[in-house]
């Protein structure tokens, strides 16, 4: 599993990039074209519909979709106290959305972390490309907020069913030793691996 | 695990690494006993300074974690790390086994590459230049 080379890139999100979390993960990539590090065209278009979803919700808001959805908060400075993006009621309506919520650095189409990015590519694995996705780099509330929330130092952070299961390094335990299919099919999500394996068994 | 290793089990206070590797090793020994510990500081692959230690990976093994599902363990390493995660400390990649399991799988994950983080959002953007954060 150790790749020495990999730790040199720092090239984005770059097929190239996107190749080594792959392989720093473990697991071969079978999503979309063979070979690895390009998106099928079904994932492409997935992730598009909810990227324009994304900027519709912001559009109509005027405001990151993490804000648009703590609507009513005032959204002042001063962290999570008195109702802003940051305070527990947000953060509890942001985790509460959507089955899968993942708070992280940039966007599932660009992440601007590593470990964030290891999250997406994780999910992206397992077919799982319809879930709410924060940037907290847009809103230090935000970022502040999630934290106090979970009682967690760091980012990102992966909520599933409203609950916080941990970050990149649990998720990617969790990838390893099936217990994330087995998570995803308790809600109602089945992983696009359980196929791949399906396929291999037919083989 | 790559990057510069800077701690090996036995507890010796020796003087590798900066005064942030000290203190991850120092507390993460008195918290947690570890029969092997390995503290590797991943800063030089995010871009910073020279001499800043703000990114690191620990890989902790100890009877301590027995029982404890994942996201305890590392709770507990957070725990023992608080201060410095209230700090300096922006990012941290945690292994935690048990004697058992580090014995059967000795291996540890490496840290995923960088990809720029909040600074690369500041070189596109502002060019209002400000520290990694958490």
């Amino acid at each position: 599993m150790l790749i020495g080379g990999f730790l040199r890139l720092c090239g984005g999100s770059s097929p190239a990039a996107r190749r080594a979390v792959r392989q720093w993960a473990g697991v071969r990539a079978r999503c979309g074209g063979a070979g690895g590090g390009t998106m099928s065209a079904a994932v492409r278009t997935g992730w598009r519909i909810g990227a324009a979803a994304a900027a519709a919700l912001r559009g109509r808001a005027g405001r990151p979709l993490s804000q648009a959805a703590g609507e009513g908060g005032g959204a002042e400075g001063g962290g999570g106290g008195g109702g802003g993006s940051g305070s527990r009621e947000a953060v509890e309506r942001l985790v509460r959305e959507h089955p899968v919520v993942v708070f992280m650095k940039g966007s599932p189409a660009q992440p601007l972390c590593g470990f964030s990015n290891a999250v997406v590519q994780i999910l992206r694995l397992h077919g799982v490309e319809d879930y709410r996705a924060h940037d907290v780099l847009q809103d230090p509330d935000l970022r502040q907020g999630i934290k106090d929330y979970s009682n967690w130092p760091t980012i990102p952070q992966v909520y599933l069913n409203g609950e916080f299961v941990g970050g990149c390094d649990i998720l990617l335990q969790m990838h390893q030793n099936g217990d994330l299919v087995e998570e995803l099919k308790k809600l109602g999500i089945r992983s696009a691996l359980l196929d791949a394996e399906k396929d291999q068994e037919k083989k | 695990m790559r990057g510069p290793l800077l701690a090996a089990a036995g507890g010796a206070m020796g003087g590798a690494g900066g005064p942030l590797a000290r203190t991850i090793r120092a507390k993460l020994t008195a918290a947690l006993q570890p029969t092997h510990l390995e503290v590797r500081d991943d800063s030089p692959q995010h871009g910073g300074p020279p001499g800043a230690e703000t990114h690191f990976g620990v890989l902790v093994v100890s009877v301590r974690f027995a029982g404890l599902p994942p996201l305890q363990r590392h709770r507990l390493v957070h725990e023992a790390l608080r201060a410095e995660l209230a700090g300096p400390l922006h990012a941290l990649q945690v292994t935690a086994r048990t004697p058992e399991q580090w014995q059967s799988d000795p291996r540890a994950p490496p840290a995923p590459p960088c990809l720029g983080g909040s600074k690369r959002e500041q070189r596109r953007g502002a060019g209002e230049e400000a520290p990694g954060q958490q």
